[in-house]
């Protein structure tokens, strides 16, 4: 039993460099996802909502556009959603496999999409009272957005990014397939391709370990946000 | 001065129209406090929206202060909304806003070169030592309050009270009552009172419309009680409403 500990951690240490580097990849993968989710997933989903139809800046046209892009990007099979992005990613980065940045690419475009949902259904749940009452004080609709929505839904808004982010770390793991790398990558190539299965399943448990931490952190936000 | 002439209103449903308000003609005096009574749906909070252009008649015009409401288009009408605040009957605080947070929303909105601070409106209704707590830490009661404070921080030139003491039980609606009248008073504003419950109107307006189904019926000026309002303790009165024949 003794012998058979050390013998693990002696393979543990041996693999942790490597580990450690997919870790990394990982890391800018989801750190680009969440920095566009933010960036352009909250604008998007608050557009979804101020131009649905009965609200503040109800837009038809945009709003169809707005629900088109969300839609299709969420309804396209991931793995095909990275292959079909081959072309723009090299036409616009340089090369298309093997980085992590180049693999970035496909994590931005579902981030957006998903967490724009996220954003809409938040802001659809803020009570009809409270933008009547920031109409009724004549707030713009920046103001609006700013002093009223993000205000009441901040709570439901890091629920949601986190949900968002557990799925991005989901969605990172198929990244390998263009060379991406990631701990996904790593545990699919020692575990599924080499039968290395002891280091498959520490790369799987650092995967839960990172979402238990996503998980952990977001609700400890939203809930010492939360003064309702 | 707020006018209403020949102000109808429908609302379109999906197979029919009904109207909500038909022919309304009257004026409100500047400086005025104002009933607005009638039962669910005879049509009062959607008079009070018209006044703040929450709504928009379907015939005939809202004038306030000389202007017509429905010319105007929504970034024409916020020098007009900066000067008239609205108390809520759900209070439509900002949960995730201090008491005080919640109190200087209006000053964020616009900027006013007259208004009180938020310590001087929180003083008025008698909440100074809540100013950092939120709203669900709050009574009912005192969550009005705050809604008051908010809407008098701006010195409003109008205010207007939609049902503001129906999600109250009863003395406490009569101090909101008496905060309301103290308002008026200190601040000299022009109040209109929409509620279902005579009392309110009784101890607060000079003149009470009296809508029924969407027209109005009569325009009453009120008799103000001799007797000063009764504030007896809930207990006494359910004896007094519950055991006495």
């Amino acid at each position: 039993m003794v012998e058979n500990v050390r013998l693990y951690l002696e393979r543990v240490a041996e693999y942790l460099p490597r580990m450690l580097e997919s870790l990394g990849e990982t890391g800018i993968m989801l750190f680009f996802a969440m920095l566009a989710a933010i960036l352009l997933g909250i604008p998007v989903g608050t557009l979804l909502y101020l131009t649905s139809s009965g609200r503040p800046m109800e837009h038809r046209l945009l709003n169809r556009i707005l629900n088109a892009f969300v839609n299709i990007i969420r309804s396209f099979p991931f793995l095909l959603l990275v292959v079909a992005m081959q072309p723009f990613i090299r036409e616009v980065y340089g090369r298309a496999t093997g980085d992590p940045v180049a693999a970035s690419f496909p994590m931005v475009v579902i981030a957006i999409a998903l967490y724009a949902r996220f954003v809409e259904q938040s802001l659809n749940d803020i009570p009809r009272e409270i933008i009547e009452t920031a109409q009724s004080m004549g707030a713009t609709t920046w103001q609006l957005v700013w002093k009223f929505l993000y205000v009441e839904a901040r709570s439901s808004l890091i629920v949601g990014f986190t949900t968002a982010a557990i799925s991005f770390v989901s969605y990172s793991t198929i990244m390998g397939v263009v060379g991406g790398g990631g701990i996904g990558d790593f545990a699919i190539r020692y575990g599924y391709q080499r039968y290395e299965t002891d280091i498959m399943y520490t790369a799987i448990v650092l995967i839960i370990l990172l979402v238990e931490l996503f998980q952990w952190l977001g609700l400890k936000l939203a809930k010492r946000l939360d003064k309702r | 001065m707020i006018e209403f002439n020949s102000v109808s209103k429908t609302f379109q449903e999906i197979t029919n129209t009904f109207p909500a308000l038909s022919d309304i003609s009257f004026a409100i005096q500047k400086g005025e406090a104002f009933g607005v009574v009638g039962e669910s749906g005879a049509g009062k909070s959607t008079l009070l929206r018209l006044i703040n252009a929450l709504e928009k008649p379907t015939s005939g015009s809202v004038d306030v202060e000389g202007i017509t409401l429905s010319t105007l288009e929504n970034k024409q009408l916020r020098p007009l909304k900066k000067r008239i605040s609205m108390v809520f009957q759900q209070f439509n605080l900002l949960n995730n806003k201090t008491v005080a947070e919640n109190v200087r929303l209006p000053l964020e909105i616009h900027s006013h070169s007259v208004h009180l601070t938020v310590d001087e409106a929180l003083n008025f209704v008698g909440l100074e030592d809540k100013k950092d707590q939120y709203p669900s830490q709050l009574s009912g009661g005192q969550k009005q309050r705050v809604g008051i404070a908010r809407a008098l921080v701006t010195r409003p030139d109008i205010l207007l009270c939609d049902e503001p003491t129906s999600a109250l039980d009863q003395s406490t609606a009569e101090e909101i009552v008496q905060v309301l009248k103290e308002a008026h008073k200190a601040f000299n504003m022009t109040i209109v009172v929409v509620t279902h419950d005579l009392p309110v109107v009784k101890a607060l307006c000079q003149r009470v419309a009296v809508l029924e189904k969407g027209e109005l019926k009569t325009i009453l000026d009120v008799n103000p009680s001799t007797e000063p309002a009764e504030n007896k303790p809930y207990h006494e009165r359910a004896i007094e409403v519950l055991s006495n024949g």
